[in-house]
């Protein structure tokens, strides 16, 4: 299977403080990679240092070309998109403003794409003229992952897509990832710290802790690993 | 590495201190003894900005909170002493004294709103003040008090008290001489109530605020009494100067060079030039300031040296052009101004632990 | 009646012109965050270089058109190299270096075309003194009406830069939340770069007429202009339009009909006192201005 991204040595922080010590993951073309870690383990850290929105040092290999120096609008140019961590909407823009802001780093035509995220999720399409504030949370962290895929990009990195949302709605999104996984064969780098749903879908899992890798293996694995599921799984 | 460590309070530490302090001194002597009356004005000229610049670092530096209105202040300062003195024929000392007690009371109002809003909507209630004071004093329905757009002249003391060391004074000269220890002293009173605020539990509530607002609040600090006390000791303070500068030339109008806009922008200049939240800051402004604008004015109309060889095309003196790219250059190279520069470059050879 | 007419007539035009430069301050504002303290002497120092092409032979028009580039560019280049990298210190480095900029092009533009001698600037419209037409009694000049006119196509522009062209989207998406703009691949430097430069062209525009009202171009021309568009923009909610429009327009009519219908108490002198007092009063009861969002900082 062909490799989409490869971090070495991946470094990053906020300051003088460093809070990566040099990542090495990698994600293979169709695969979900979850990314577990406690509070403060790096998590979004790392996925901002992937995606240009903080300095970082390192190799991050996209397409096998080096995307380390690139900042973000340039790495989402190159497609990756990037859903961060509290959804990251446009509260004071409209639902279609944001799906139409999400294909701004295309220059062909995407009225298509619209539509399709609207069959995707009817409720989006219920609410297209309302502004991204009123929506509720679940609906925001649709919307915010409906407008990351606008830009068609080859990976998407998903931060705690579950934070603040109920187990239900949280299943549902879920769901709605495989499902485009499995369909149009998107890679997807997600990282959770309530991982019993994540491991559901994923193909491969890496435990972040205090900034480096600690360890990596299938969700089997890690859903038969006592510490894991003490730590992780609340069970 | 510096090249030399002395410890804190060890004998060596004090005599550094003893030395500045007595070419503190020497360099206060040594202006009013030795050099010409023009620069002597100049000097107390200094003075004045160095207690407007340093009252605004109470509310900017200490506290941060941003005001360009302190103009009014020193107009305020500026027409109590020219109103009280030639229409009421107040001595200048309770002018002054009142003076500042109206520009605290203002200052305190003025600071309300920083109660509710912060940032760039305070520095547009400051801007409305310091717009609105010169339009005030011109508004035909003061006449009667501000002589309007002409201004008030002719501020004199007859008669100047007599100080014990400088014996009687008389003439243009030793009128100089007078206002300059007259700033001095101001000056004095100025640096120590800055810095009995700053030292003091206050202070630290100040730089609180400016640092961390909520944290403060939750630390037990009462921002509004906090906050609203500063400014109006500020604006006291400011008008002092005004007060002193109506004295030494004797004129006052709503369009003097620090009762308008500029004014503020002029405090401003000196504030971060020298290096905001400092005591010692201020002062290192306002010299360089001064002399910045009194060497380029000669420079510029000789046509002399590099300044007047670079400004041969300007049909005005330079100063202000040079003092705004020092400001912006500043921002880049030493956001703490040239006080800070020096520090850290003397950090580099002496380090007191 | 007809002095009221004219007192509304002359402060829509006025109004107008509060509006174009509330709207350049309300443009950065939203982009960045910032006041921009010297928007009035920007285009103070646009509208110098506009006179002196005219000066030089350039048709006004074209000179106005050159301004406005050379605004643009202006903006734009202040933006990138002096204000975006002190803003990464603090607010409070972006205020000093706009205070810098404010008291440099003020300086500048004395030492440069001499401080007091006015030079005589012609106006963009017709504006000679039978240039009028007689409406409910009042005397519509050409000159307002034009200023008018200009007034509310830019308004219209504008709007329809930002709410139907790609590149107002994105403009809108750097205001509403930066960093997910750079999510979505927009490239918020060229943002804020355009945003300093399209403010500073129109603002270009507004000195040009204001020089063409007055017939003279001095260093203090945008002075209580900056005042009085500040005031639009507060009263308007600084991050909306729409607001700083119908605020300017408020702001001119209202200082006029004070003017007009107070001569003793207000007259000509306070004119900007009103202006002043509407800043004040705004700041002191609703904070977020008459259209604007939550994003006033409060205690």
């Amino acid at each position: 299977m062909s490799e989409i991204l490869r971090t070495h040595d991946l470094r990053a922080g906020y300051g003088l403080i460093e809070v990566l010590h040099g990542v090495n993951i990698n994600v293979d073309a169709g695969e979900i990679v979850v990314v577990l870690g406690a509070n403060g383990a790096g998590k979004t850290t790392m996925m901002r240092a992937i995606s240009g929105m903080i300095p970082r040092t390192g190799v991050v290999d996209f397409l096998a070309d080096d995307i380390a120096h690139l900042s973000a609008h340039k790495v989402t140019a190159r497609g990756i998109a990037h859903v961060p961590q509290g959804r990251g909407t446009f509260p004071e823009l409209t639902v279609e403003e944001n799906l139409r802001i999400g294909a701004h780093s295309r220059r062909d035509s995407f009225a298509a794409d619209i539509d399709y995220w609207y069959g995707v999720f009817p409720r989006l399409q219920e609410r297209r003229l309302q502004r991204a504030g009123s929506l509720s949370g679940g609906e925001q962290q649709m919307l915010a992952i409906a407008r990351a895929l606008m830009s068609r990009p080859k990976l998407l990195l998903c931060d705690e897509p579950s934070l603040g949302l109920a187990p239900l709605v949280t299943r549902e999104l879920f769901e709605v990832l495989q499902r485009l996984n499995s369909e149009t064969g998107l890679s997807v780098l997600l990282v959770e710290q309530n991982a019993n749903l994540a491991l559901e879908i994923a193909s491969r899992v890496y435990l972040l802790e205090t900034g480096e890798i600690v360890s990596s293996g299938t969700p089997d694995e890690y859903m038969n690993n006592d510490a894991v599921r003490k730590s992780y799984l609340g069970h | 590495m510096a090249l030399v460590t002395i410890k804190r309070n060890s004998p060596q530490h004090i005599a550094v201190r003893v030395l500045g302090v007595l070419l503190v001194v020497i360099a206060v002597l040594w202006v009013p003894t030795k050099m010409t009356t023009g620069n002597i004005d100049s000097m107390t000229n200094a003075l004045a900005l160095v207690i407007a610049a340093s009252a605004l670092n109470l509310v900017i530096g200490y506290t941060g909170l941003i005001s360009i209105g302190h103009s009014a202040f020193f107009g305020i300062g500026s027409y109590a002493t020219g109103v009280l003195v030639s229409k009421y024929g107040w001595g200048h000392g309770w002018s002054m004294i009142f003076g500042a007690l109206l520009a605290f009371v203002f200052g305190f109002i003025v600071a309300l709103p920083a109660l509710r809003i912060k940032g760039i909507y305070l520095a547009l209630v400051t801007l409305a003040v310091a717009v609105l004071f010169p339009t005030m004093m011109k508004w035909p329905k003061l006449e009667w008090l501000t002589n309007g757009a002409r201004g008030i002249s002719g501020i004199r003391y007859e008669e100047l008290p007599s100080l014990p060391f400088l014996g009687e004074l008389k003439g243009r000269d030793d009128r100089t001489v007078f206002f300059y220890w007259y700033a001095i002293m101001l000056v004095i009173i100025t640096v120590l109530v800055c810095r009995g605020i700053v030292k003091s539990r206050m202070g630290r509530a100040l730089i609180a605020i400016r640092d961390n607002e909520i944290g403060a609040e939750v630390m037990g600090v009462n921002l509004a009494t906090t906050k609203t006390l500063v400014f109006g000791v500020s604006a006291a303070l400011t008008s002092l100067a005004g007060s002193l500068s109506v004295a030494r030339t004797g004129v006052v109008t709503a369009d003097g060079a620090n009762l308008t806009l500029i004014g503020s922008i002029v405090f401003l200049v000196v504030m971060v030039v020298g290096g905001a939240a400092t005591i010692t800051g201020p002062i290192i402004g306002a010299l360089v300031y001064v002399w910045v604008d009194n060497y380029t004015r000669t420079a510029s109309a000789s046509g002399e040296g590099l300044i007047g060889w670079l400004f041969d095309w300007s049909a005005v003196s330079p100063a202000s052009i040079i003092l705004s790219v020092a400001l912006i250059v500043l921002m880049f190279v030493a956001p703490d101004g040239v006080f800070g520069l020096v520090r850290r470059l003397a950090r580099r050879v002496v380090v007191i632990k | 009646m007809s002095r009221f007419f004219q007192y509304l007539f002359d402060g829509l035009s006025s109004g107008a012109i509060y509006s174009l430069l509330a709207l350049c301050l309300v443009v950065v504002y939203r982009g960045t965050g910032y006041l921009n303290f010297a928007q009035g002497e920007m285009s103070m120092f646009c509208t110098f270089l506009v006179w002196k092409l005219n000066d030089w032979g350039m048709p006004l028009w074209l000179a106005a058109i050159s301004g406005m580039l050379i605004g643009y560019l202006g903006g734009a280049t202040v933006e990138t190299t002096l204000i975006r990298p002190v803003a990464k210190r603090s607010q409070f480095a972006v205020f000093v270096v706009a205070i810098g900029l404010f008291l440099g092009l003020n300086s500048l533009a004395g030492a440069i075309w001499g401080a007091p001698p006015q030079e005589t600037m012609p106006s963009l419209f017709p504006n000679e003194p039978d240039d009028f037409q007689r409406i409910f009694g009042a005397s519509w000049r050409y000159q307002s009406i034009g200023i008018l006119i200009v007034g509310l196509v830019v308004t219209g522009l504008l709007f329809a830069l930002f709410n139907k062209t790609r590149f107002g989207l994105a403009m809108r998406a750097v205001a509403s939340n930066a960093d997910s703009a750079r999510l979505v691949g927009v490239n918020t430097g060229r943002v804020l770069a355009a945003s300093w430069g399209l403010a500073a062209a129109i603002g270009a525009l507004a000195g040009t007429m204001v020089a063409g009202t007055t017939g003279e171009v001095v260093p203090g021309l945008m002075f209580s202009y900056f005042v009085y568009a500040s005031a639009a923009a507060t009263l308007g909610g600084f991050d909306s339009l729409g607001g700083a429009v119908i605020a300017g327009l408020t702001i001119g009519v209202v200082e006029n009909m004070a003017a007009g219908y107070a001569p003793k108490w207000i007259g000509q002198e306070m004119r900007l006192g009103v202006a002043l007092l509407i800043i004040l009063g705004v700041l002191l009861i609703k904070p977020t201005g008459l259209f604007g969002e939550q994003k006033v900082s409060r205690v």
